[in-house]
């Protein structure tokens, strides 16, 4: 099997942290990490390319880096593409994730990385992609190489990957059902007499974590604060014109109110599949309240009322999705001087 | 309270002259059943067929499945409050037809996503009914019948045919003989050994309860509030599934799975069965508050239990109050462990869950999108009507949510969703 | 702060500040008031988002 991979300066030799703003470097052939994943895959496999770049480089210009590393993999006629493993390096696991996901997605070769669980690029891409759990030490190297070349087999062999904690990677987040031997009841029952004991029981499922946001401190005088309304209930302009999809809506859009004091419902559509939106399309008014708002804003309640509304579709969306739409409209949002956002959720 | 399951084993259903068990074959004079269940007005015509282990045989849309039993002379009524005065059920001795079923088709539900019984192939293996030998009961309703009318003489039948079936083992040797006897919250506490409880939903508000629908000894559970039951109540005719029985049957509160596990357990000294409460998911918010409030509260200071097994009833939103009732219970002091199922759209478990509360930890997932099958077309479809009998039979993709007893509700569920 | 009409999935992934809103197919209305009614009660529902908005968010 033809291999190329992808390291960062650190694991390419390179260096550390100072060569972190290193342009990419193509080499022939195996190189640190890359030599022991040849050991690893015995005969089978052979790394034909090494890409190394700099983590800050590769950050700011993902883009171009991406379609370097898409073109030399296809030259190079390469069967299987390996980035990493990152460990718990977040730059790298970032830029390792999206660089799997392309070659995945315009080559349809196997890809495999592997990261530590916390890595950003673990929540960012496990969806999409095998990452082997790698865990914070270097020192599990070889082992974490095993199991990416196993993964790696199999997948060019098109072959089925087993679970989780048969395979070493970390969950991808999709729900597989099993027959299985014992009952739900049996289950249930065993399970519970665990915990009651107090001792360890495995339960079959465990919810997302939602980590905590830090509330921001109280607007401190409302009639001075420039308020914006957002909403996930997917309300745009006719047309559509940003093509925000319906459901797991991968962009949101900003939409100008500046002259208006009312929404009509024939300038608007609604993009979003997990409502009735007869209502909102007969008067938006009814999900994004501008009419209303407006009044308090002459009546000087509110300071302003921000010029656009910000609006995207909330159906089915993905977690790591939904988190990279918040971050992006909250910063954008900063950038404009709003002081306080009404989110409309349907 | 003791209960004592008299089993005579079934191993095939015919019709013949007279109904009477014949060592172990049960034979069926279905022109004295026609007559029994034709006393209702309501219903025009009744048919039956045999269906038999591995026949290629589908029949749907299921109302109901039930296990033939009769109680013995002086054990009390025989579903008391439907069929039979209302008195305790759960005591003295219960004929069992054990291998057979009764189950009655409603020919008012569209087949197309109906529940349904598969009695051969891929999903035939899936499925818990598919080893017992069944007669399927279909009651044609007169013209203009209400729905609601209809489905009360569809359950009304399902009742009268188990009992009257049973009725043949009446007086004969049992095979073997089960006993259910636990005494109750008032038993003392031993050391090392977990007070156990089950909480169980027995209807979902999400619809509300026909004025006739009968549930609970007969009641139909509008304005009720949770109630504590005996154990042996749920095995013993108390209880009826509602209306809406999507993973439900009656025939898996009669062999309750997580009953009778729990039977096991206490039977071998490793926890006391305490005693359950019978609850229901609630409309709105406020009906939630109480419900679950009430019963985590019955379960801490009336039964006094160190742990507590819940299930739901119905769609989604019942995952709600049964975890919010779990949360309310481990505040109280007492472990639990739920049963849920995939209530996403896309298999994401990120989406799969409709709570999210730290304490209720332990879950065991039945899964139930993943799961579908290609099933090729079948010798024999019974069904309410020629054209939902074809459609029944053809060659399709099955889903095993419509597949009785695979996606159970009740804990008979062999499914478990592995999260990927 | 949020305004939307199931209260317990907002509270779960973690919003600090939530308001209940007049139905979850129309947050900010209500078809069966005549206009002039369901505007108020746009500014009721808006009203009660600032006062949200000028306290401290709930602890739990």
């Amino acid at each position: 099997m033809r291999v190329v991979h992808y390291l960062n300066q650190f694991f390419g030799g390179r260096g550390g942290e100072e060569a972190a703003d290193m342009a990419p470097h193509i080499q022939d052939g195996a190189v640190g990490p890359g030599r022991l994943l040849e050991q690893v895959f015995g005969n089978d496999a052979h790394i034909v390319h090494t890409i190394i770049a700099g983590d800050n480089y590769a950050a700011e210009n993902l883009e171009m880096l991406t379609e370097l590393v898409v073109k030399q993999v296809k030259a190079a006629h390469a069967e299987l593409f390996v980035a990493g493993p990152c460990f718990e390096a977040g730059r790298y696991g970032l830029v390792a994730g999206a660089l799997c996901k392309a070659v995945q997605s315009a080559l349809g070769i196997p890809v495999v990385t592997g990261m530590a669980g916390e890595n950003p690029g673990v929540d960012l891409y496990r969806q999409e992609l095998y990452i082997v759990d790698s865990g914070a030490s270097v020192s599990a190297m070889r082992d974490v190489l095993s199991k990416m070349g196993r993964i790696a087999t199999k997948l060019a062999h098109h072959q089925d990957i087993g679970r989780p904690t048969d395979e070493g990677y970390i969950p991808r987040g999709m729900l597989h059902d099993e027959f299985v031997e014992q009952t739900a009841a049996e289950r249930m029952v065993q399970m519970l007499v665990a915990k009651t004991a107090g001792g360890p029981f495995e339960s079959e499922f465990t919810p997302p974590a939602f980590a905590a946001v830090p509330a921001p401190a109280p607007v401190a005088d409302l009639s001075k604060a420039r308020v914006v309304i957002v909403t996930d209930g997917g309300l745009v302009p006719k047309g559509n014109p940003d093509n925000i999809s319906p459901y797991a809506a991968t962009n949101w859009g900003a939409y100008d109110i500046s002259a208006l004091d009312d929404l009509q419902g024939e300038n608007y559509e609604v993009s979003h599949r997990g409502y009735d939106t007869r209502y909102v399309e007969q008067d938006p008014d009814r999900l994004v309240p501008v009419d209303a708002l407006r009044d308090l804003e002459k009546a000087g309640i509110v300071g302003k009322v921000h010029d656009r509304f910000i609006s995207t579709s909330g159906l089915a969306n993905p977690l790591a999705n939904s988190r990279r739409l918040g971050h992006e409209i909250a910063e954008k949002l900063k950038q404009e001087g709003v002081d306080a956002v009404i989110l409309t959720s349907t | 309270m003791r209960l004592t399951l008299a089993y005579h084993t079934v191993s095939d259903v015919r019709f013949g002259d007279t109904t009477q068990l014949d060592g172990t074959i049960l034979m069926v004079d279905q022109e004295a059943l026609r007559q029994y269940l034709l006393a209702d007005r309501r219903l025009e015509r009744v048919d039956f067929h045999v269906v038999r282990p591995g026949d290629s045989c589908r029949f749907g849309v299921v109302f109901d499945i039930l296990e033939p039993r009769a109680k013995a002379p002086g054990a009390g009524p025989d579903f008391p409050g439907i069929l039979g005065p209302i008195e305790t059920a759960g005591q003295g001795t219960t004929h069992v037809l054990k291998g057979s079923a009764v189950t009655v088709l409603d020919e008012g539900a569209p087949v197309a996503s109906g529940k349904i019984v598969d009695m051969s192939g891929a999903a035939g293996v899936a499925c818990p009914y598919a080893s017992l030998s069944h007669l399927v009961v279909v009651p044609h309703l007169v013209q203009d019948v209400e729905r609601h009318t209809a489905l009360h003489a569809l359950r009304l039948a399902s009742v009268r045919a188990s009992v009257y079936l049973a009725g043949a083992a009446v007086g004969q040797e049992a095979g073997t003989t089960e006993v259910f006897d636990t005494q109750g919250p008032a038993v003392a506490r031993r050391d090392g050994v977990p007070r156990i409880a089950y909480i169980g939903q027995i209807h979902s508000r999400q619809r509300v309860a026909e004025v006739d629908e009968q549930i609970l000894y007969g009641a139909n559970t509008e304005g009720m509030l949770p109630v504590l039951l005996h154990p042996n109540e749920w095995l013993d005719g108390a209880l009826v599934t509602s209306y809406s029985s999507r993973g439900v049957e009656t025939y898996f509160y009669q062999n309750h799975p997580i009953i009778s596990e729990l039977h096991r357990w206490h039977r071998d000294g490793k926890i006391t069965l305490v005693g359950t409460v019978a609850t229901m998911a609630a409309s709105d918010n406020d009906d939630r508050a109480r419900n679950c409030m009430l019963a985590a509260q019955q379960a801490k200071w009336l039964l006094a239990a160190d742990g507590a097994i819940l299930t739901k009833y119905g769609g989604g939103a019942p995952h709600a109050d049964m975890a919010l009732t779990a949360r309310l219970c481990e505040q109280l002091g007492i472990r639990t462990t739920v049963q849920v199922e995939d209530m996403s759209r896309d298999r994401r478990a990120e989406s799969a869950l409709l709570f999210n509360y730290a304490e209720v930890d332990a879950m065991v997932h039945v899964g139930g999108n993943d799961t579908r099958w290609s099933v090729p077309a079948v010798e024999r479809a019974i069904a309410g009507n020629p054209e939902a009998a074809a459609t029944l039979g053809a060659s399709q993709q099955l889903e095993a949510s419509r597949l009785c007893g695979v996606t159970n509700q009740q804990g008979a569920s062999r499914l478990r969703s592995f999260v990927y | 702060m949020q305004v939307t009409s199931v209260l317990p999935v907002a509270k779960m992934v973690g919003s600090n500040r939530v308001v209940q809103g007049g139905g979850i197919v129309h947050v900010f209305g209500d078809p069966d008031l005549p206009p002039e009614e369901e505007k108020k009660l746009r500014q009721t529902i808006l009203l009660q988002a600032f006062e949200a908005l000028k306290k401290q968010a709930d602890a739990s």
